[in-house]
């Protein structure tokens, strides 16, 4: 799973909490995503079992609301977010070494 | 509650959501469609976002990113569909359905149409003759540009840079970013290759 930033937000928001529910709309304002980046990342996720989605049941007292389906992280899906979000800065900090090394490394191996 | 201006939104927004989904695969369709409708609903009625009016100007953003969600779904399901079973490609061409033909047919004789009355009112407007020449390699250099965008826009990426950029560099440099876009940055419309074509 390669961890875009669009991606490491959607997951921050799920990971916060991962036993709640959360319906498109309330993600789209967590995560300041568009709706056009956020369902297809979601069905990405879904596929990959990372993310499982349910139907919420018609409550009587949502007066003529449309039932919403409701995402959230499968119990798999919050260890591999878990773990993918505690690499990131640890990524971040390594890239930036790895770029100034091998510099060091081929001059001590070829001189 | 619903108040009255977002009764006939929300039919407005219902109705953008419904088109789309008609693009998606069959089995996912419905269920698609009930899920975004009850979205366009929790956004209309979201008492928090204030003005009122901004609840509308979200839930027509919210269709214009569903459109964008179900190209991406779509192709996400061809590409799994032609990874499991080839037989829906075996022609090779992309299928249009006839709605979508009429359409295109329709706009075909729109721009059609404009750009007759387009020449025929230039050239009543400039009866000299100097100045055709001048007026010819302006429209070319116009058509051209559309020609290229419209390659942008249906292509599903582009090479080096960014659709975005390419579609920028085009219109800034009208005939070079055009014939850089054609000849380093094009890969192509997004179609349905056939099985014996190799993915780019």
């Amino acid at each position: 799973m390669k961890l875009t930033g669009r991606l490491e937000r959607v997951l921050t928001v799920l990971v916060a909490d991962p036993a709640a529910p959360h319906y498109g709309y309330d993600l789209m304002k967590a995560t300041r995503l568009p709706s056009g980046t956020l369902y297809p990342m979601l069905a990405r996720l879904q596929q990959e079992g990372l993310v499982d989605s349910e139907w919420e049941d018609a409550r009587p007292d949502a007066a003529g609301r449309p039932p919403r389906k409701y995402y959230r992280l499968t119990a798999e899906g919050a260890r591999v977010a878990r773990f993918e979000l505690a690499q990131v800065p640890a990524a971040r900090g390594r890239t930036r070494h790895v770029a100034a090394r091998p510099a060091h490394g081929t001059h001590g191996n070829a001189w | 509650m619903v108040s009255g201006t977002t009764r006939p939104l929300q039919r407005v927004a219902e109705r953008l959501i419904h088109g789309a989904c008609r693009r998606l695969p069959a089995d996912v369709r419905s269920e698609r469609c009930r899920e975004w409708t009850a979205e366009v609903s929790a956004i209309l009625n979201d008492e928090s976002t204030r003005p009122s009016w901004l609840r509308g100007l979200r839930a027509l953003a919210f269709c214009a990113g569903i459109s964008r969600a179900v190209r991406q779904l779509r192709r996400s399901a061809l590409a799994g569909s032609r990874r499991s079973t080839n037989s829906q490609w075996r022609s090779g061409a992309p299928r249009t359905r006839p709605s979508d033909m009429a359409v295109r047919i329709c706009a075909g004789l729109v721009v059609w149409v404009v750009v007759v009355a387009g020449i025929i009112t230039v050239l009543i407007a400039y009866p000299d003759p100097r100045g055709w020449p001048f007026l010819l390699v302006v429209a070319l250099g116009i058509g051209f540009d559309a020609y290229c965008l419209a390659d942008i826009a249906r292509a599903s990426e582009a090479r080096y840079l960014s659709r975005r950029t390419w579609a920028l560099l085009c219109l800034v440099q009208i005939p070079l970013g055009g014939i850089l876009y054609l000849c380093i940055g094009r890969i192509g419309p997004a179609r349905p290759l056939s099985p014996n074509q190799t993915r780019p």
